[in-house]
């Protein structure tokens, strides 16, 4: 199995700071592999996802994904990379509120010229509209503006919007804090199904450790971020 | 990207209208000062119409486009009335408006003239002159009557039969009153916006009688009423033809002298010909005018006025638009959720800075559209009120190339101006990543 994300002596500090926030030596994700990444708040979790999302470029280290040195990219590949090949969740506030659930799922399209080929013999709507009956949504929910849904809701439409087209890696960070016990362990059934359905590398962070017998593998932070450990 | 930039304005749809009215009102202010202002100067040009020539004994063309069509200042120099016979004559010559000047009504000039300013003076687009009540005072047979412009009339608070005293002079003042000959208002002309509207107007031959050039024996009197002249309508072949007479040298004339005369020509290229045969008249010396000409030089010397006005309703655009650039830096700090999920599904900082451009491009183009739509309601229900309150005349004709120009440039100023905030979009796009620090 090829390789999805792979850091090599990774150094990431903050303009200005003292020393450096994480320290990694090596981490390696493989294709189609769940993976659960714990970390306290402020361990610098976020910022690990910012780098592999390529939206913040590290220092000295190497970033892969997909076999692509990030730091060989210019912006621009980086965020036509991450259109076509990274689905992002967020804690919360993932929608553009404005825009009906649906709509919100097929702006994963717009940027991403490479998921609308995947999607190629189907209408966008349509496949926008199949995942999101998957995850549990009913038709009229689906053409509902996001605001006017649950926050269970929102953050299913998100998953959906996540996993439109079939990227290699979804990131979801936090996705589940703000629900309770019951809508987490749903939420995360269902976006366990749709992974594999799509064979989609999944990297799942939190600060719950209560998740990790979920998931097949599953890192402590603190384990690999040498920085972290000489910090705390 | 453009959906997706009218979606986020609609949800903002409360403070977004607000901006888009600010942007609407500077905008129509904008074009309708840009429309007064072109539309006074074509009134301005249009204050008179149809007449191809003024003459008058020799002077500056200010001087006798200002004394004969403005009614302002005095003519120091006089034409004879046998060259008034002379241009009567031209070949060429439709009609003819004899005005002697120099009289006042407290403060409002007398123009001694004929019943033929009436017929064929024209104002604005070829509008002749009309009778809000009342008649001209040709049709009296006395020498005695008036017809008031209709400010005059207002401020005056003259109406038809009431009685008039002329002063001598132009003053406000005067300590000579023809009060020997009191007037009677036979007439008020309708309003029409032009220096018309402050005129007193009375036969030529009565203000002769007030200066007592002319002795008014009973026979000769009668061969000046105006109901006998029509019998003598044989030059010109013109109809409307109303002049004090035309039977040269036999009678006296009404009066020796007058101040100015409009000439209306068959046809309006001869102008330039006849121009030359007036002013080297040998007998006595002329000056003709073209009035359109005379009143576009002297339009430029109240140029400053028009430029103040300009310059105003530019600043109030400016104001439009910086309120515009307000609203859109306000609205940064609660969008930087909205900017951090679009980067989060791969939009580019370029995408971030080209929707806030759009959005900008939006709304003044919305506003732009509305204040253009508010300009043609108000030039629709209120150009009338406009005409009859301020004497402006504007009309809802299709927007000229300067207009549009002016439009545009809002719209590229608008566009240039909201770089700003999608700068700072794009800057905080970078900083912000997918983690927002609210």
């Amino acid at each position: 199995m090829s390789t999805c994300v792979e850091l090599n002596r990774l150094q990431f500090s903050w303009p200005g700071a003292q020393s450096p926030l994480l320290s990694i030596p090596s981490l390696t994700v493989t294709r189609g592999e769940r993976v659960l990444l714990r970390g306290a708040s402020g361990s610098g979790k976020s910022t690990l996802l910012g780098l592999i999302a390529g939206i913040h470029t590290s220092g000295p280290g190497q970033v892969q994904v997909l076999g692509q040195d990030l730091a060989n990219l210019s912006q621009h590949r980086r965020d036509r990379l991450r259109a076509n090949e990274i689905g992002y969740i967020f804690q919360q506030f993932n929608l553009l509120p404005y825009l009906s659930a649906s709509a919100n799922v097929t702006l994963a399209c717009q940027f991403a010229p490479a998921r609308r080929e995947r999607l190629q013999q189907h209408d966008i709507d349509q496949q926008a509209a199949m995942l999101l009956t998957r995850l549990g949504l009913t038709p009229e929910q689906q053409q509902q503006p996001a605001h006017q849904l649950s926050v269970g809701q929102q953050q299913r439409v998100a998953a959906a919007r996540a996993l439109l087209g079939s990227p290699a890696l979804i990131i979801a960070d936090e996705p589940t804090s703000a629900l309770d016990q019951a809508h987490r362990d749903d939420f995360i059934k269902l976006l366990f199904e749709a992974c594999d359905a799509q064979q989609t590398t999944l990297l799942f962070v939190t600060h719950d450790a209560t998740l990790a017998p979920l998931f097949p593998r599953s890192i402590e932070l603190s384990e690999i971020n040498e920085a972290g450990a000489a910090n705390v | 990207m453009f959906k997706l930039a009218l979606a986020s304005l609609w949800n903002r749809r409360g403070s977004v209208w607000l901006t888009i009215v600010a942007i609407a009102v500077s905008s129509l202010l904008l074009l309708g000062v840009e429309r007064i202002r072109v539309q006074t100067q074509e009134n301005f040009a249009n204050t008179i119409s149809g007449t191809d020539l003024i003459v008058g004994a020799r002077t500056g063309s200010t001087e006798l486009l200002l004394s004969s069509v403005f009614h302002i200042g005095n003519l120091s120099n006089t034409m004879s009335w046998q060259s008034y016979d002379y241009l009567q004559n031209l070949p060429g010559v439709q009609w003819h408006i004899p005005m002697a000047m120099g009289d006042s009504v407290r403060g409002f000039p007398v123009i001694a003239t004929t019943d033929a300013l009436f017929h064929n003076f024209q104002y604005g687009n070829k509008r002749p002159l009309a009778f809000a009540t009342g008649k001209s005072f040709a049709e009296h047979e006395a020498l005695t009557y008036a017809v008031l412009g209709a400010d005059a009339a207002a401020e005056l608070q003259l109406s038809v039969d009431d009685e008039l005293v002329i002063a001598h002079g132009t003053g406000e003042i005067s300590f000579t009153q023809h009060d020997a000959h009191p007037f009677l208002v036979s007439g008020i002309l309708a309003r029409t916006g032009t220096p018309i509207d402050r005129g007193v107007f009375i036969p030529l031959a009565a203000q002769a009688l007030v200066h007592g050039d002319y002795l008014p024996e009973p026979a000769t009197a009668e061969g000046h009423e105006h109901d006998h002249e029509h019998g003598h309508d044989h030059d010109h072949g013109h109809s409307h033809q109303h002049g004090p007479t035309h039977d040269h040298g036999d009678a006296n004339p009404p009066v020796y002298t007058i101040s100015a005369v409009l000439l209306g020509l068959e046809n309006p290229a001869l102008a330039l010909r006849l121009q030359r045969v007036i002013n080297t008249y040998k007998q006595e010396a002329l000056s003709a005018i073209m009035p359109g000409l005379a009143l576009q030089n002297f339009w430029r010397t109240l140029s400053l006025f028009e430029r103040a006005l300009v310059a105003i309703s530019v600043l109030v655009v400016i104001t439009g638009l910086l309120g515009m650039l307000t609203t859109l830096l306000a609205s940064l700090r609660e969008r930087r959720r909205e900017m951090a999920v679009l980067r989060s599904i791969g939009a580019g900082p370029m995408t971030i800075l080209g929707l806030l451009v759009v959005e900008a491009f939006a709304v003044t183009l919305l506003g732009v559209l509305l204040g253009t739509a508010g300009l043609y309601a108000v030039l629709f229900f209120g150009a009338d009120v406009l005409h009859e309150s301020l004497g402006i005349q504007v009309t809802a004709s299709v927007l000229t190339l300067r207009e549009l120009y002016l439009l545009a440039a809002i719209l590229v100023a608008a566009t240039l101006l909201s770089l700003y905030p999608a700068w700072r979009a794009y800057r905080n796009a970078l900083a912000d990543g997918l983690t927002v620090k609210i």
